[in-house]
């Protein structure tokens, strides 16, 4: 009987783990190495099987791009399922799962301080080191229930078509005489408090802890001239392509689409971009469980589907060591590169987890009328 | 097997309602009435926010107001509307109703994007109304409240027409007959015959209108621009983005409170079966 060296290995490792003598993840990783994953599984072997891990993000292409970059490998290497859920984990949201007393996501792509706070209110589980290499991010991206999953950022995006000259600061943005036309900003406040500041002069070190009041009322000085405060990439992307707005502050990763689209129309570039990572969490009394989605994680943090992630989304990496693997026509748009980050400023992640909730309240309240 | 009595039978067919609206209905609301009196903590402390801050009533006036308008307007349509129908020829009966029920089969989702792309400022009003000469700049016409009205009383029309309609029916043509008779004008007859006897259906119509339009949602996140923010929208916020549960459950009981009310005046002022009738 002809019988393959490959499918020989595969004999063995079936029969390896009948008799116990390897672990499921091991078995599964030699396997899937042997592309004979679908054969082996077919042979009986019992193990407790792993709970799949639910990942929720913010939905849209994010969904597919997450796959190819960061869970199908994962699935692959150790076997374990990823479903991934756009449904968006706001604070609120995940207040609600664990307040069901039985939450049904795992791994959350949240923002830093939602992490943050939940996590001081035992909402989340700390991190586990042993399983997740700090090393792979930044220090200051590593914190006990949140480790940074890629950075991104508030840009401004302007319509060449309306002006010839080349907006740069915030204070440009306020202008509506030299930069005429109506603007867009993020309904949600990240990053709009920063920039009325910035607009009225006051210095990057200077700006936290944010005047709110003096922030609010150079935001009332530009409110005739703000068209939408949008609430969705798709939406802030849509105001651009119809030509309604000609300056807004969005999402580098829509900027970089909307770019594309128009044929150059729609410049943008870092200047004064406000940058912030986004932050990989896991909630506490999980179904998952904690070791499976530690590892996922792990995974995450790997320069490989970062680099990946940048060139689907444009998200940038935060695992430095990405920045060598980085195709040469993407080093420009990557928001975490030195050269760009040096242009941009930080958004304070421990101001927001200690102040959002109750600033956000007054913020909607004063823009929503 | 014993024969069960006429008025058991009654019974046996009508627990299903109430059963499926205890379960569905009775039971959550009741753990929203519990979240309003015990988050963060226990006792008033949410309530007495509802009374006193100034942001919240804004949202609540402004939601009234539109909700008001909307009302108003979608009343005034609605019966010209159910006029025409009812006393027009056929050719006429067919537009009326391809204008109430095309768009009644539509997503709302659907219609409000509609609107967007209609409304918008290089839209198409905009951009006939610029061809046409009669502006030089495109108005404003959504992303602002009034984008919230004009979508909301296309929603709201249908919901309006029905109850006048079937008012209208009611109304018997002989005693119109007899006022023209007696030497009434046709402004006369309208206004001292035939308006008053519609009272009923246009109340009824109204507290449908401004009830359905207190929980709206979607019109106002869209058309509005983030800058319309109605009462469903501001109660969402404080579930999922500035997580005030109990504020937030606050504003729902109050709204109950209101919508009762409502639906009070129209049980006791209009007999709802002839509105659906």
């Amino acid at each position: 009987m002809h019988q393959s060296h490959q499918q020989d290995c595969i004999e063995l490792l079936v029969e390896k783990a009948r008799r116990g003598q390897i672990d499921r993840r091991s078995f599964l990783k030699a396997a899937g190495m042997l592309a004979a994953l679908p054969l082996a599984m077919r042979n009986g072997i019992g193990w407790a099987q792993e709970r799949p891990i639910v990942l929720v993000n913010w939905g849209g292409d994010a969904i597919d791009a997450y796959r190819r970059a960061w869970t199908e490998q994962f699935s692959r290497e150790t076997g374990i399922a990823v479903r991934i859920d756009g449904s968006g984990p706001t604070e609120g949201a995940i207040r609600a799962q664990i307040a069901s007393g039985r939450p049904s996501w795992d791994v959350v792509d949240a923002e830093p301080f939602t992490s943050l706070t939940l996590g001081r209110e035992g909402m989340m589980r700390p991190l586990d080191y042993s399983l997740i290499e700090r090393a792979k991010v930044n220090e200051a991206f590593a914190t006990d229930y949140g480790v940074a999953s890629y950075l991104y950022s508030y840009v401004i995006a302007w319509d060449k078509q309306r002006f010839e000259e080349t907006p740069r600061t915030w204070a440009d943005f306020w202008d509506v005489e030299r930069f005429p036309g109506k603007r867009t900003m993020y309904k949600w406040m990240n990053g709009v408090l920063e920039a009325a500041l910035l607009a009225d002069g006051v210095a990057v070190a200077d700006l936290y802890p944010l005047d709110i009041a003096r922030a609010m009322d150079k935001l009332d000085e530009l409110r005739p001239h703000i068209l939408a405060y949008w609430g969705s990439g798709a939406e802030s992307q849509q105001l651009f392509l119809d030509g309604e707005v000609s300056m807004g502050q969005i999402w580098n990763t829509r900027a970089i689409v909307l770019e594309r689209d128009t044929e150059g129309r729609v410049g943008w570039h870092y200047d004064n971009a406000c940058v912030t990572p986004s932050s990989w969490a896991v909630l506490n009394d999980n179904p998952a469980g904690a070791e499976s989605t530690m590892r996922f994680i792990d995974h995450a943090l790997e320069p490989e589907g970062q680099v990946e992630l940048l060139e689907l989304l444009g998200n940038g990496p935060s695992n430095p060591a990405a920045a060598a693997m980085i195709p040469e026509e993407l080093v420009e748009l990557n928001c975490g590169s030195e050269e760009n980050l040096a242009k941009q400023f930080k958004l304070d992640i421990e101001w927001y987890a200690d102040h959002y909730g109750s600033v956000l309240d007054d913020f909607l309240t004063r823009t929503g009328a | 097997m014993a024969r069960i009595s006429a008025r058991w039978q009654h019974r046996l067919l009508l627990w299903p309602l109430p059963a499926v609206l205890l379960l569905c209905y009775v039971l959550p609301f009741a753990g929203i009435a519990v979240w309003s009196v015990t988050l963060p903590e226990p006792g008033m402390a949410n309530y007495a926010r509802l009374a006193t801050d100034g942001s919240i009533h804004a949202v609540l006036w402004r939601t009234l107001y539109l909700c008001a308008t909307v009302g108003v307007l979608a009343l005034l349509l609605a019966f010209l509307m159910a006029y025409c129908w009812l006393y027009s020829s056929p050719g006429w009966r067919r537009w009326v109703e391809l204008c109430v029920f095309l768009p009644f089969w539509i997503s709302v989702l659907v219609r409000t994007f509609g609107w967007l792309i209609a409304l918008r400022s290089n839209g198409l009003v905009n951009g006939w109304l610029e061809a046409l000469g009669v502006i030089d700049s495109p108005l404003a016409l959504t992303r602002n409240s009034l984008g919230v009205v004009i979508a909301m009383v296309h929603f709201m029309v249908p919901f309006a027409f029905f109850p006048l309609v079937s008012s209208m029916r009611q109304i018997d043509d002989r005693v119109l007959l007899a006022a023209r008779g007696l030497g009434a004008s046709r402004w006369r007859v309208f206004v001292s015959i035939f308006l008053p006897q519609t009272l009923p259906g246009l109340l009824g119509a109204f507290i449908m209108v401004f009830v359905f339009c207190l929980g709206f949602f979607v019109i106002p996140a869209i058309l509005g621009g983030g800058q319309t923010v109605m009462a469903a929208e501001y109660v969402f916020l404080q579930m999922f983005q500035t997580y005030n549960w109990g504020i937030g459950a606050a504003i729902c009981m109050l709204m109950l409170a209101l919508v009762s009310g409502l639906v009070w005046i129209l049980l006791r002022f209009s007999r709802v079966e002839r509105l659906v009738g």
